[in-house]
């Protein structure tokens, strides 16, 4: 944990911790996740005794189901309530399959599949509602598939449920020995946390957390944010349908009312909130934790009276919720030393001046202006009635400075949105030349990110629970898949922008110019040839605005094209090789910054009628 | 580190927390004390106690006492969880249970792979001893039973009292949709279109319904003589009222137990609404007490030891099933496993001599062939038993005769 | 022609039912932006001091609103201010889901507790009666149920849009930043719409506890109906939650006659589901209330 405090004084020595990765353990950390794997396995066997086989065979259930659930519910931040139809389907069909004369280890893989197809078809449509709606609308489709099984009855068995045929053996996942079930479930649980670890170190974890963090922002990033949740629905479904399968066999009876039960799926959700959403290990914390306590809580208070130990349940959640808001690892990582921050700040003021002068190439001369390479024709879009853009047309060529202003609501913005395929223009189109020396026409954010187009936003958008790290990396795994190049081009990029001291700090911690910066430096790291800055410079301190301005001619001079939104005039002045004015959507003036600014009917635009006259 | 410690301590606690009392026989007592199901679940456990408590102070069961260790069986996963606390800690030499048809399943397989006796007092679907399990028993009736029961019913007394033949008469069928409604009315369109009944609708509801009024139409529409409804509380309080509000006035309403054997719905209802409904059910306690010797017996101590009136027939059959079997093996040595099925196989108890009326003799794949319901009726704000005639205080009244 | 036209009352009796449950929860859901799932247990909590209130002091059951909407809006206020307002800032937004899941759990079993697994009857005072309108039937209980929820939906109306109390709630439910610039208690206008909402429940329990048995389950009966309703109805819009009870009502009662009484739920929650995918802004919202949907 050293490490970690050193980072923040000394940002030389962050490489230092390359390999180590930030969400994942420490040393210390990783052995007591070891040991406590350990427990789940050996205590069982050293005890030796069926009920003890029994909570540890639960606690692998929900250990695996909590985990498998927070993939979608931590990870991608959509809350689902209606997992129970995952872990339903696995069960119904291991017992169907077996009364078929099926193995149950095969049962368990087309359970798996019925459980994707299910859930990409049904998480598709749903993806376009948000927290309690996306909720509510899992909690609809659990109820639905619990009527239709009480419904379809020459499938499912009806109310009546179903039963195994009692045979014995590994074949069938059924046992007489107290031992193999355990295994089995441990070996699920395993598996589950495995994968719930690989994809929070991976691309598409990164994809995931930035995608829940800030949608918008994540498109940009070139993530396919559709497609990423789609991949954890379908992964988490899996998972999910794996322990149901097994679960069905281990109580040897399912019926559609404990199977598709929304209690259940609240509680599934309810220990990867307690263990802490999100992380990799919060969720088996969690009910290593809880299950055992209801257990005891069932033995003592259970006897006394009716309806004590549901209150005492219910209470303690409450309280639970209330004084670990961010769950067990977030309580936890309370007692990690967190950066001090004062003393980073000091520290990084130093350290992003003596970056810019130290690691600033010497002035290159500067590459000629290339082809064209992003044009615009005929832009057209209406709001209502309001013509935002009208007849908009201009180009773009390699290795070029424009600037964009305009007074406020002159539509530069929606220009922005529409070249990069936030907004759909009503007609017009936007072309780029692609790395193969052809025009496209890109439409989505992805295929615009893909193309190279990049853009910061107006109003800053980061992933707040991220590290700046993450969030830069989340940009740079647009052109590299793996993870630790990516991580070695985060913090290149951040100690070019000057971030390099709060690499490990989180997102939300920042001043309103760090923010401005990791914006851009999250488009940088996904190495654009097109970069699309809409007021990168607005908020910022003159020294800052000085550094800003000398960044933008590196990036330049790298060979990327550069459409600035700028209200700071000196930043137009001195950056742009052009410049074009937009106000009530239409271009008013074109030309070298200086001509511009002297155009009467620029002037008017910013400053009204009166003003210009009164020049005159 | 920290962590294992932790499920370290709660497994020493879990260990504590089985406080059976050692020496002394000790018998497991597995029902859903909470949750949904608490209230028949402790009520039918009332049962059990009584029963343990009248043998103990006769000197108890070859001489020892016995001691109920007690299994919350909320759902089924915590059943199989309590069976199994039950047997391996609190080293039980049989399990009692469980009023849950589907708790009584799961746990059984606990206990039948454990190769511990597993005796089922009061769960009523068919499927609890449908599986060739060599240590479960039932002593209770089942499911079909009460459908069997309902059926014979309405041919040997309703449809007369109507002058109609079972081909004349109309049934419908509503059951609340979960297993016990859809076991019982599966059954009844089994034996009903043996019966020749005509039976123009069934239909399932969710027993969570605020709302019938569907329904009702539908029967009503289809002139239905006779309505067979399998509820919960709630649900029969709600058709009833509904029924009459709506102005439909079958000639017989027979409910399969549940709700209809309970006071409080009768109370809800209203009890000139309730007046001449009929119900099948476990034997309840306004009978004719020379086919159910020693029910005033039970009644009594049941007051004293719970300072209230048994809430439903639960308790009265769960005693009743658990004293024939504790009895049996007071007549045995020793509580291996083996001693318990041979006592439990040599069980014979002849109808009309316990506080049920039913007798005891356990029949294929265990189950006491000798169970049997019985047919009452509301009358006067009281559930009287009015069928079979043995056991009758009262005749049957339908349509005013 | 008569049986459908007792269908349809019965459905639109029905849609009452759940539009005077929904009144609150439409005010809490829309404006504090929390999804009680304590809501149906508040509703519990209504109808047991009804029945305790009416049977200890042999009163009228709408006698007891005098106590029971204060008790509530109490219950409520309480609610918002040590259970949502510490979770107000949370990292994650589910988390305030999970606070009332737990208070729900513990209330269910509190009444468990108290008042055991029984049904407990709240005398119908003539409430049970039914009256011949026509071709229908029904009950004089179910129109004090469709007064009361029109009668409240109009008064929450005017509350909202004409006295400064209601304006400010409006301000914060737009915009929550802004409103507390201009200088509203944005904390305390969430406590008095949580505790206003559970007051609606209040009147809700009173009107419902004689036509309905009580029981520690029944709020589980109406919640997610409730929050079908509140969802169709749009975000916050009471008149949209009221029309949004008709509709489902409808749908309840006409599904129930003519396709199959164990199928009623397929059709509620599916055409819930229709709605929710092709217009996230409910039957009756404005776009405006559209910051829970993708673009």
């Amino acid at each position: 944990m050293t490490d970690t405090a050193k980072v923040t004084t000394v940002p030389a020595t962050s490489s230092l911790a390359s390999g180590e990765s930030t969400h994942g353990f420490g040393r210390g950390a990783a052995y007591g996740i070891a040991a406590l794997l350990a427990a789940i396995l050996l205590l069982p066997v050293l005890i030796g005794d069926d009920f003890v086989y029994h909570v540890f065979i639960t606690i692998c259930i929900f250990g695996a189901l909590s985990t498998a659930w927070n993939i979608v519910g931590g990870y991608a931040g959509q809350l689902s309530l209606g997992h129970a139809i995952f872990y339903g389907i696995g069960a119904y069909a291991g017992i169907i399959l077996m009364n078929m004369g099926i193995s149950p280890w095969l049962g368990m893989f087309v359970g798996a599949a019925v459980a994707v197809i299910v859930a990409v078809v049904i998480s598709y449509p749903c993806f376009r509602l948000h927290g309690a709606f996306f909720a509510l609308a899992t909690i609809a489709f659990l109820e639905v598939f619990r009527v239709l099984a009480l419904h379809f009855r020459d499938l499912t068995g009806g109310a009546t449920g179903k039963m195994i045929a009692l045979k014995f053996g590994w074949e069938w996942m059924v046992f007489r020995e107290k031992f193999p079930p355990l295994a089995i479930a441990f070996g699920l649980m395993l598996v589950t946390l495995a994968i719930a670890w690989w994809m929070r170190e991976h691309r598409i974890g990164f994809y995931l957390v930035a995608t829940r963090e800030r949608e918008s922002a994540a498109k940009a990033a070139g993530v396919n944010t559709v497609k990423v949740r789609l991949i954890a629905v379908a992964v988490s479904a899996a998972l999910t349908a794996f322990v149901g399968t097994f679960h069905a066999m281990y109580l040897t009876f399912i019926e559609p009312s404990a199977v598709f039960s929304l209690p259940l799926s609240i509680q599934i959700a309810m220990f990867a909130l307690i263990g802490g959403l999100g992380t990799v290990v919060g969720p088996l914390l969690g009910v290593v934790l809880l299950v055992p306590v209801s257990e005891l809580a069932r033995g003592w208070l259970g006897a006394h009276a009716v309806g004590l130990h549901g209150f005492v349940y219910g209470v303690t959640l409450v309280v639970f919720v209330l004084f670990m808001p961010n769950g067990l690892m977030g309580f936890l990582q309370r007692f990690r030393k967190q950066p001090d921050a004062p003393r980073a700040v000091a520290a990084a003021a130093a350290a992003s001046t003596a970056n810019i002068i130290n690691e600033a190439p010497p002035p290159e001369k500067r590459p000629p202006l290339g082809n064209e390479i992003m044009v615009v024709e005929n832009l057209d879009k209406h709001f209502g009635g309001l013509h935002v853009t009208n007849n908009v047309s201009f180009s773009l060529r390699e290795g070029e400075i424009l600037g964009l202003i305009g007074p406020n609501g002159a539509g530069k913005t929606t220009v922005f949105n529409m070249l990069s395929g936030f907004l759909a223009q009503d007609s017009g189109t936007v072309k780029v030349r692609g790395t193969d020396g052809q025009f496209h026409t890109p439409l989505t954010p992805t295929d615009f990110a893909a193309i190279g187009v990049g853009r910061t936003f107006q109003i800053v958008q980061p992933f707040a629970a991220m590290t700046v790290e993450e969030n830069i990396m989340v940009g740079a795994f647009h052109r590299h898949h793996d993870a630790k190049v990516a991580r070695e081009i985060a913090r290149e990029t951040a100690h070019r922008m000057g971030l390099g001291p709060w690499l490990n700090a989180e997102a939300r911690g920042l001043t309103i110019g760090g923010l401005k910066r990791l914006e851009v430096a999250r488009v940088m790291a996904m190495q654009p040839r097109v970069l699309l800055l809409d007021e990168v410079m607005a908020g910022i301190n003159q020294t800052d605005v000085r550094r800003a301005i000398d960044l933008m001619f590196q990036i330049r001079d790298s060979g990327v094209s550069i459409i600035a939104i700028e209200h700071v005039m000196q930043a137009v002045m001195s950056l742009s090789d052009r410049v074009i004015v937009l106000n009530s959507g239409q271009i008013i003036a074109e030309g070298k910054p200086h001509d511009v600014v002297r155009d009467p009917t620029v002037v008017e635009a910013y400053l009204g009628k009166e003003f210009v006259h009164a020049q005159a | 580190m920290k962590l294992s410690l932790i499920s370290k301590l709660a497994i020493a606690g879990l260990l504590l927390s089985s406080t059976a009392v050692k020496a002394d026989v000790v018998f497991g007592a597995l029902y859903p004390f909470s949750g949904q199901l608490a209230l028949l679940g402790e009520e039918s456990a009332r049962g059990l106690e009584i029963a343990v408590d009248e043998i103990n102070a006769a000197g108890g069961v070859q001489g020892q006492k016995v001691v109920l260790a007690r299994g919350d069986a909320v759902d089924n996963n915590q059943a199989i969880g309590e069976a199994r606390r039950l047997i391996s800690i609190g080293k039980v030499a049989a399990i009692f249970g469980t009023y849950s048809s589907a708790r009584s399943i799961a746990a059984s397989q606990v206990a039948e792979v454990s190769g511990i006796p597993y005796f089922e007092l009061g769960a009523v679907a068919d499927e609890v001893t449908g599986r060739n399990l060599k240590y479960l028993y039932r002593t209770n009736p089942t499911a079909e039973d009460m459908a069997k029961l309902i059926v014979e019913m309405i041919v040997t007394k309703v449809g007369p009292k109507l002058n109609k033949k079972p081909e004349e008469l109309k049934i419908g069928i509503i059951y609340e949709d979960s297993s016990y409604g859809t076991s019982v009315a599966n059954h009844q369109k089994k034996y009903g279109s043996e019966a020749k009944l005509n039976i123009v609708s069934m239909q399932g509801y969710p027993a969570a319904t605020v709302d019938m009024s569907s329904l009702v139409l539908d029967l009503k529409q289809r002139n239905v003589d006779i309505v067979l409804q399998t509820s919960y509380s709630n649900d029969s309080v709600l058709f009833l009222r509904q029924a009459n509000e709506a102005g439909f006035k079958p000639a017989a309403i027979i409910g399969g137990g549940g709700g209809y054997s309970m006071q409080p719905t009768a109370d809800a209802v209203g009890h000139d609404v309730m007046e001449g409904v009929l119900d099948v059910d476990f034997t309840q306690y306004l009978v004719n007490t020379s086919f159910t010797p020693k029910l005033e017996e039970f009644v009594a101590t049941y007051k004293k030891k719970y300072n209230e009136s048994p809430r439903s027939g639960h308790s009265l059959n769960n005693y009743a099933g658990a004293l024939a079997i504790l009895q049996a093996l007071n007549k045995t040595k020793g509580f291996k496993p083996d001693d318990i099925l041979k006592a439990a196989a040599a069980v014979d108890v002849a109808q009309g001599t316990t506080s049920v009326g039913y007798g005891f003799k356990f029949g294929k794949n265990n189950q006491n062939e000798r169970a049997s319901m019985m047919g009452m009726q509301w009358q006067g704000g009281k559930l009287v038993t009015v069928y079979p005639d043995a056991a009758a205080v009262a005749p049957m009244k339908i349509g005013g005769k | 022609m008569d049986t459908f036209l007792q269908v349809v009352a019965n459905g639109l009796l029905l849609g009452a039912l759940f539009a005077i449950v929904s009144v609150g929860l439409t005010l809490i859901f829309g404006i504090v932006k929390v999804v009680n799932f304590a809501h149906g247990e508040f509703l519990m909590v209504g109808m047991y001091l009804t029945y305790l209130l009416t049977n200890k002091l042999g009163i009228h059951p709408f006698a007891t609103i005098i106590a029971v909407v204060p008790l509530l809006l109490l219950l409520g206020a309480l609610t918002q201010r040590f259970l949502i307002q510490p979770l107000m800032n949370a990292r994650d937004d589910h988390i305030q889901i999970f606070a009332t899941v737990g208070l729900s759990t513990a209330l269910i079993n509190l009444a468990l507790l108290i008042f055991g697994a029984d049904i407990a009857n709240t005398p119908q005072s003539g409430l049970r009666v039914p009256i011949q309108l026509g071709p229908i039937r029904v009950l004089t209980g179910q129109l004090c149920i469709l007064a009361a929820s029109i009668a409240l939906v109009v008064g929450m109306q005017y509350f909202l849009a004409k006295t400064q109390t209601g304006r400010a709630i409006r301000a914060v439910a737009q915009n929550r930043a802004a409103a507390q610039l201009m200088g509203i208690n944005v904390n305390w206008i969430y406590i008095l719409t949580f505790g206003i909402g559970a007051a609606c429940v209040g009147v809700a329990s009173v009107l419902i506890a004689p036509l309905y048995p009580t029981s520690p389950n029944i709020g589980t009966y109406f919640v997610l109906t409730a929050f079908v309703v509140v969802v169709l109805g749009g975000l916050g819009s009471i008149g949209g939650a009221f029309l949004g009870s008709m509709v489902i009502g409808l749908i309840d009662s006409l599904s129930g006659f003519y396709i199959s009484s164990d199928l009623r739920e397929v059709a509620v929650f599916g055409v819930f589901l229709i709605i929710l995918i092709l217009r996230p802004s409910g039957l009756f919202g404005t776009r405006q209330n559209l910051s829970h949907v993708s673009p």
